[in-house]
C-alpha cells in the first residue's frame, strides 16, 4: 500500500481522473497476454506528457515504489505485471502520431499509439512500416520498441531495432533524454538507443518514438504450400533461403492449426496436411512475378504436396487471416497452454522440428507449434492444466527440455516476446555470464533503487 | 460469504468467460474504451473483473456496477474476437446476478420495475411529462425541446425529440386491412416499440401505410408492451423482464410474423430465449416467438420480396444525398445489412452514399447514455464525422434509440443534416 500522499502527489502531476485506485481498475491492469501471472498494482497512472513521466518517476525514485511502464498489456512474457506492486505508468493516453515525413521517411510517434493505427495512416501517404507483431491491433510502438518485437515481414525487413533511429526516453531518476534523431545514418557515440530498445521497461521510459519507413511495396502475392511431412516443410524454407530467394514472410502452420481453424471458422484448408507454410512475396510487379516461380519450384522440389496461389488480394486476406487466428486457436484449446518462443538458425529448422518430435515421444505430452519459420522462430506450445500440479511440473519439464533442444541448435531463448517473468528461470543458462554480470550493472547504474520494472528478466539475487 | 448460487446467471455463459485469452485485440475496435483509453473500458477487463468476482477478489460494490455498466453491448468485439468469445453475455448475466444479489438501483427500480412494465400508465406519465414540458421549458428549433422532468432524467441537457401530442396507439386501428387488390394473405403482428409508438409515431403510421398498401393486414395488438432491453439488459432484472416478455409473446400468439422498426426492439426480444428462458415451457415459447421477429427492412426484402420499383422517395428527400447507419442490434446481433442497402439502392429518386464506419457504434445504448452521457457524446461525434464525410444531406437508419442520439448529435453540431428512419424516407 502506498502512503496517500503519494496518491495525492501523483494526482497532482496527472490530474485526478488519470489516477485510479480502485480496486476494480487495479484488478484490471494486473494481467497481460500471458495465461499464469497476475499482481495487482497500487495504483495506475496515466500520463499524457513526458514531464508528467518525469515528475511520476522522481517522487517514484524519492520513495523507492517500483513503477511497471505498460502499453497496451498485451505482451506474452508477463512483462507489463507489476509483479512487485507500485505504480503501473501506463501510456496508453499518448497516441499523438505526432509527424509522417515523405520526404525523410520517417515518422515520430508517442509511445502509446497503436501498432495498427499507425500502419493506417502511414498507408495514407503510401508509406510502410515493416515490424508486425500480429498483436498490432492492440499493442501500442512503445512497447514493441521495449520488447523489439518483429513479425511475419521481418524475414525480409527486420525487427523493430532496424528501425528506431530516435528515442525520448525518461530515466529512473526523471531525466528526460534524447536519443538518436531524424536521420538513417547516426555514428556519434555509444548507440544508446540499441540499449532501450528491448529492455522491457526495466531501464527508462519511452516517451518518443522515431522510426525509418519504407515505401509501400507495389505489388504482392501469396502462397500457400501444403506438406505432408513436417521436417520437410521445415527444410523446403531453408531451401528457399539458400537459393538467394528472400520472401516477405514465410509462416508455418501445423495440423492442429489448421483442424481447429477449420472448426472454428471453415474455409477449406486440408485438415489431412501435416503442416503448412504460408509465404508472400513483394517488391515491384516483375520481381514479384519471377520470384514466386522460383520459390514455387523449391516449394515443389521440397514435396509439398500442392502449392496454392491466392488469386487476388481477398484471397491472400483470408490466408493471413487463418494465420493470425492461430494463436487463439491454440490459446482456447486447454485450461492451460504453455507457449514458448524459442529461435533457431534459420538451416537447423529441420532438424529442430525432428528433436520436438522426440520429445513429444519421450514426455508424452502432445506439442503443437506455430511461428515465423522464415525467422527460424517457432511457438512451441504444450497443452495442460496449471491446477494439475504434477502434470504441470511435468509439462514445465518438458518445456526445458525444447529450450535445451533450441539452444544445443545455436538458437535462442526468446525469438520476440522478450523474457519478462515467463523464461527468467531459464535466462542465466541461455547468457553468457560476463554478458549477465555486465547487463546487470548497467541496470544498477541506470536505475541505481531498482524502480523500473523490478524482477524481471534474471532472477534477483536471494530470491 | 458469497455464495455460488449468486453468479448463476454468469455460470451460463462459462465458456465465453473462459474464451477469452486477453490478446487485448478488443481494445482497437471498442467504442467506450477508444474515447477511455482503460482497461476497465473493454471487453478483456470486464471480463476480468467478472473472474475476479467469481474468485471471491472482488465484491459487488458501486465501483464494479459503474464499470460494468459502462459498455453499449455493441458486439464489436465479439464480431472481432479470433476466439469467439462473447463478454457482451457476460456482461448481461453480470448484471443480472447483482440485481438478484443486490436489488435494483433506484432510478431504475421504479421506471424500469414498475412503469415499463404497465404501458398504459407509462403511456400518461409521458404525457404528463410532455405537457410539462411545453409549459416549463423554452422552445428550441423546430419540434426540438430541452427535456422535461421524466425524460430529463434521460436527458441531461441533450437535444431530443418532443414527445408526441398523440401516441401511435391512439391513432391507428387495432386491424388494419390491405388497401389494394392484390392481397397476398399475409397478417402480420405490429410491435410498435416504446419509442415509435410515444416518441416517433409517423414512422408507426408509416409502416402501417406501407405495408396495407402492399397487400399486407397489419394488426397492432393493444396487449403489446415494452420490449424490455432496458429492464433485462440494460438493469438486469430478469425476473420484471420475463414478465414482459411473457406479455409480448401471448400478444403475438396468433401470428407468424411479428414486424417491428426497431432493431433493438427486434433484437432484444429474440434475446429472450437466451437470458430469460428459466423453464422448458419458456425457452419453447421464446425460441417460437424469436423465430417469428422480423425487422421491417428484412420483411419487405426477404419475405414479401418486394421489386425495386416498390421503394420510392418522398417528395422531401427527391434529389437528396442519402446515407445509412447501421444499428448495432440489426447488424451484429440480428446479422442485418444488405436489406436495408438493398432498399436504399433501389430508390431511383435519391443518391445514395455509404458512410465510412456505417457499422460504428452511435454510442446511445439506452441507459449507457444516461449515464455516461459524456462518453457517449464522445462516441457519437465519431458518427458526425463519418456522416459528414459523405456529405450526405439524410442519414437513415433503422432503429428509433440511434435516431434518438443522432438527432442530438446533428443539433450539437449545428449540423443541416436530417435524420429519418429509412420508413420515413419511404413513398
Ligand atoms: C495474439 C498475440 C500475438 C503476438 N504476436 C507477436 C508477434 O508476432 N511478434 C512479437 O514480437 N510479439 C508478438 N506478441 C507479443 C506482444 O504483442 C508484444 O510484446 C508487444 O510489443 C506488446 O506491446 P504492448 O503495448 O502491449 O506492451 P506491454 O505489454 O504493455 O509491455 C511490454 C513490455 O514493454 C514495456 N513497455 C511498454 N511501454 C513502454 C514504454 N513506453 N517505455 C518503456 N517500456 C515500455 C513494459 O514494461 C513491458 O515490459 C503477440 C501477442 C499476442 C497477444
Amino acid at each position: 500500500m502506498l502512503r496517500p500522499e503519494i496518491i495525492t502527489q501523483l494526482q497532482e502531476i496527472v490530474g485526478k481522473p488519470a489516477v485510479l485506485t480502485a480496486k476494480e481498475d487495479l484488478t484490471s491492469y494486473s494481467y497481460d497476454g500471458t495465461a499464469t501471472w497476475a499482481h495487482l498494482p497500487d495504483v495506475v497512472v496515466l500520463p499524457t506528457t513526458a514531464e508528467q513521466i518525469s515528475r511520476t518517476l522522481k517522487l517514484a525514485n524519492e520513495n523507492r515504489i517500483p513503477v511497471t511502464p505498460r502499453g497496451a498489456g498485451i505482451n506474452v512474457s508477463g512483462g507489463s505485471i507489476p509483479i512487485k506492486g507500485g505504480i503501473v505508468l501506463c501510456t496508453t493516453r499518448m497516441n499523438r502520431i505526432l509527424e509522417i515525413s515523405k520526404g525523410n521517411m520517417v515518422a515520430t510517434v508517442e509511445p502509446g499509439v497503436v501498432l495498427q493505427d499507425f500502419n493506417l495512416a502511414l498507408a495514407k501517404e503510401g508509406l510502410f512500416y515493416p515490424p508486425d507483431p500480429q498483436s498490432f491491433l492492440g499493442c501500442t510502438m512503445g512497447g514493441t520498441v521495449a520488447e523489439n518485437a518483429g513479425g511475419p515481414y521481418c524475414v525480409k525487413y527486420g525487427v523493430t531495432k532496424q528501425y528506431v533511429v530516435g528515442l525520448e526516453v525518461v530515466l529512473a531518476s526523471g531525466h528526460i533524454m534524447k536519443l538518436g534523431g531524424v536521420t538513417v545514418k547516426n555514428r556519434t557515440g555509444y548507440e544508446l538507443m540499441m540499449l532501450f530498445t528491448g529492455s522491457e521497461g526495466t531501464l527508462g521510459v519511452i516517451t518518443k518514438i522515431t522510426v525509418r519507413l519504407i515505401p509501400l511495396p507495389k505489388a504482392s502475392k501469396t502462397m500457400m504450400a501444403i506438406f505432408d511431412d513436417m521436417v520437410a516443410g521445415g527444410q523446403a524454407v531453408s531451401n528457399i533461403l539458400a537459393a538467394g530467394v528472400v520472401p516477405a514472410k514465410v509462416e508455418f502452420v501445423d495440423n492442429f492449426v489448421i483442424r481447429r481453424i477449420e472448426e472454428m471458422t471453415p474455409m477449406g484448408l486440408p485438415v489431412d496436411a501435416n503442416c503448412l507454410i504460408l509465404l508472400q512475396t513483394d517488391g515491384s510487379p516483375a520481381a514479384v512475378e519471377a520470384e514466386y516461380v522460383q520459390i514455387v519450384d523449391i516449394l515443389k522440389e521440397s514435396g509439398a504436396r500442392e502449392v496454392k496461389v491466392a488469386k487476388d488480394a481477398d484471397e491472400a486476406m483470408a490466408y493471413w487471416k487463418m494465420r493470425s487466428a492461430g494463436f487463439a486457436a491454440v490459446f482456447g484449446a486447454a485450461k492451460t497452454v504453455m507457449a514458448e518462443d524459442v529461435a533457431v538458425p534459420r538451416d537447423k529448422l529441420a532438424e529442430f522440428i525432428k528433436k520436438l518430435g522426440e520429445i513429444s515421444e519421450r514426455t508424452g505430452f502432445f506439442i503443437q507449434y506455430l511461428g515465423h519459420a522464415g525467422d527460424g522462430n517457432l511457438h512451441p506450445a504444450i497443452f495442460t492444466d496449471i491446477n494439475n500440479k504434477e502434470e504441470f511440473a511435468r509439462a514445465e519439464k518438458a518445456m526445458e527440455e525444447i529450450f535445451e533442444a533450441a539452444l544445443s541448435l545455436g538458437g535462442v531463448l526468446s525469438g520476440e516476446h522478450g523474457i519478462g517473468l515467463e523464461k527468467k528461470r531459464f535466462f542465466s543458462r541461455a547468457m553468457d555470464p560476463v554478458a549477465l554480470e555486465l547487463m546487470k550493472q548497467i541496470k544498477k547504474m541506470v536505475d541505481p533503487n531498482n524502480i523500473l520494472n523490478p524482477g524481471k528478466i534474471w532472477e534477483e539475487e536471494g530470491a | 460469504m458469497t455464495s455460488k448460487a449468486e453468479f448463476e446467471e454468469v455460470k451460463k455463459f462459462e465458456k465465453d468467460l473462459g474464451q477469452c485469452m486477453k490478446c487485448g485485440f478488443c481494445t482497437f475496435w471498442c467504442p467506450v474504451y477508444q474515447e477511455e483509453r482503460i482497461e476497465s473500458s473493454v471487453a478483456r477487463g470486464k471480463n476480468m473483473m467478472v473472474r475476479a468476482l467469481l474468485a471471491g477478489d472482488l465484491e459487488y460494490t458501486k465501483e464494479y456496477a459503474e464499470r460494468l455498466n459502462k459498455c453499449t453491448l455493441c458486439m464489436t468485439c465479439t464480431a472481432n474476437c479470433p476466439a469467439k468469445a462473447n463478454i457482451p453475455n457476460i456482461i448481461v448475466a453480470a448484471r443480472a446476478d447483482k440485481v438478484k444479489a443486490k436489488g435494483v438501483a433506484f432510478p431504475y427500480n421504479i421506471v424500469y420495475r414498475w412503469l415499463l412494465p404497465r404501458r398504459k400508465l407509462f403511456g400518461n406519465v409521458v404525457r404528463f411529462a410532455s405537457w410539462f414540458q411545453g409549459i416549463f421549458l423554452p422552445k428550441t428549433q423546430g419540434t426540438i425541446r430541452h427535456l422535461s422532468m421524466f425524460l430529463s432524467a434521460l436527458g441531461k441537457g441533450r437535444y431530443i425529440p418532443q414527445i408526441a401530442p398523440r401516441f401511435l396507439r391512439q391513432m391507428v386501428p387495432m386491424v388494419n386491412k390491405p388497401t389494394v387488390a392484390n392481397e397476398t394473405g399475409i397478417r402480420v403482428g405490429y410491435f410498435t416499440g416504446c419509442m415509435t409508438d410515444f416518441v416517433f409515431p409517423e414512422v408507426g403510421k408509416k409502416v402501417i401505410n406501407f405495408l396495407t398498401r402492399h397487400g399486407v393486414e397489419v394488426v397492432v395488438p393493444r396487449e403489446q408492451g415494452c420490449c424490455g432491453a432496458p429492464v433485462f439488459l440494460g438493469a438486469g432484472d430478469l425476473a420484471t423482464g420475463r414478465k414482459m416478455a411473457d406479455t409480448n409473446v401471448k400478444a403475438f400468439a396468433d401470428f407468424d410474423y411479428v414486424v417491428a422498426d426497431c432493431a433493438t426492439c427486434s433484437s432484444a426480444m429474440k434475446d429472450y430465449v437466451k437470458f430469460l428462458a428459466d423453464t422448458p415451457e419458456r425457452q419453447e415459447a421464446y425460441t417460437k416467438f424469436a423465430g417469428k421477429i422480423k425487422d421491417i427492412t428484412e420483411f419487405l426484402v426477404d419475405v414479401l420480396k418486394l421489386p425495386p420499383s416498390a421503394y420510392r422517395a418522398v417528395p422531401e428527400a427527391k434529389g437528396k444525398k442519402v446515407t445509412w447507419h447501421d444499428p448495432c442490434h440489426l447488424n451484429r446481433h440480428m446479422g442485418i445489412t444488405r436489406q436495408p442497402r438493398e432498399i436504399l439502392k433501389s430508390i431511383p429518386d435519391i443518391e445514395y452514399v455509404e458512410m465510412p464506419n456505417a457499422d460504428r457504434c452511435c454510442g446511445m445504448a439506452g441507459s449507457f447514455s444516461i449515464y455516461f452521457y459524456d462518453v457517449s457524446q464522445k462516441i457519437a461525434d465519431k458518427k458526425m464525422a463519418g456522416i459528414d464525410a459523405t456529405g450526405a444531406d439524410i442519414v437513415v437508419t433503422d432503429c428509433p434509440g440511434c435516431e434518438f442520439q443522432l438527432i442530438d448529435t446533428t443539433m450539437r453540431h449545428d449540423s443541416p443534416v436530417k435524420v429519418m428512419h429509412i420508413m420515413e424516407l419511404l413513398e
